[in-house]
């Protein structure tokens, strides 16, 4: 299991903490699985010539797949024990394509100690440079 | 992108801000087949998404699922009894953005621009969701790719027994590409 899984509370973590990163080959069959699965059925995301068209170099992952791979980071950061209170706005900024592999990564802002929140500013990458930008805010156990 | 929608005059976008769209039923309750298929295309593994015991251990009455999964919960079906079949030469299936294909405006095209959702109630095995999509915002805008509207959509969703389980926030820029002069509904 990727990033240690444990369970963090809020006593563990600091602003400047920095999450690890996943890198996720994007493949078609991963994305028609990932449409299948989602139910995002728009052609872009599993027809290269209808993708094409829109200006994309070829077929490209779907917000829900973005905002998944943000769900599964944080979830292996913080462990069973957080809670993801909020996720966005999330900004979109280049295709991720087929072909791509798409890092997945996030830092600690700010730390509220006595709520227990925490945000964290999230971001996907790629050789082409940052993709997507996305706010997010969780909370931990005190202990 | 998209290269439909429905078409209206501004007016017409006008008429509906404030307004409740539509209302969704998603085409499928929660159940731990649909989570696995999920979790699956995203290497994501959590036992408090496939293992009741750990789940509780967490704190949840049972398993639950992944919380942007509301999005998915949310969608309703694309074909059911009663509709018609699927012929070559019809509109393929396109995931539903009411202020995309509800709403109409003077405009060929639209992409997102933002999104954001904000979670409540989980969701445990077996909740059913519908979907409340609200137009909030409508802002005209002239942008690189085109003159338009950002418009702003807002969903509440809501499980069974009408707890909020999450709201999210879509905006969509809807607009017409340069050559095609805006023309409020008069082509």
């Amino acid at each position: 299991m990727t990033g240690n899984n444990r369970n963090r509370s809020i006593t563990d973590i600091s602003p400047g903490d920095v999450l690890h990163t996943i890198a996720m080959p994007i493949t078609l069959q991963r994305l028609v699985m990932e449409a299948g699965a989602n139910r995002d059925l728009s052609l872009i995301h599993h027809d290269r010539e209808v993708a094409q068209k829109t200006g994309a170099s070829d077929t490209y992952a779907n917000t829900f797949f973005l905002m998944g791979m943000f769900e599964r980071l944080m979830r292996e950061w913080m462990g069973s024990t957080g809670c993801i209170c909020k996720l966005g706005p999330m900004k979109m900024m280049a295709f991720n394509v087929v072909g791509d592999t798409v890092n997945f990564g996030g830092e600690v802002i700010s730390v509220q100690a006595e709520s227990g929140r925490v945000e964290l500013m999230l971001t996907a990458h790629t050789e082409k440079g940052l993709t997507a930008g996305c706010e997010a805010i969780i909370e931990l156990p005190q202990s | 992108m998209t290269g439909w929608g429905k078409i209206g005059t501004w007016e017409d976008t006008q008429a509906f801000l404030g307004k409740v769209i539509k209302i969704s039923h998603g085409a499928d309750a929660v159940e731990m087949g649909s989570i696995r298929r999920w979790l699956e295309p995203k290497e994501f593994d959590s036992p408090i998404h496939t293992d009741a015991q750990a789940a509780k251990a967490a704190g949840y009455k049972g398993v639950v699922a992944p919380a942007t999964m509301a999005f998915t919960y949310g969608i309703p079906p694309y074909w059911q009894p009663g509709d018609e079949s699927f012929k070559f030469g019809d509109e393929p299936c396109q995931i539903p953005i009411p202020v995309i294909f509800d709403v109409p405006a003077p405009c060929s095209l639209s992409f997102a621009t933002s999104v954001e959702i904000e979670f409540f109630e989980p969701m445990l095995i077996g909740d059913r969701l519908s979907c409340s999509h609200k137009l909030t915002d409508i802002t005209r805008k002239s942008l690189s790719v085109g003159k338009g509207a950002f418009l702003t959509q807002e969903d509440t969703y809501r499980n069974q027994r009408s707890e909020i389980v999450a709201i999210a926030k879509l905006v969509i820029f809807r607009f017409n590409p340069p050559d095609k002069k805006e023309n409020d509904g008069q082509q």
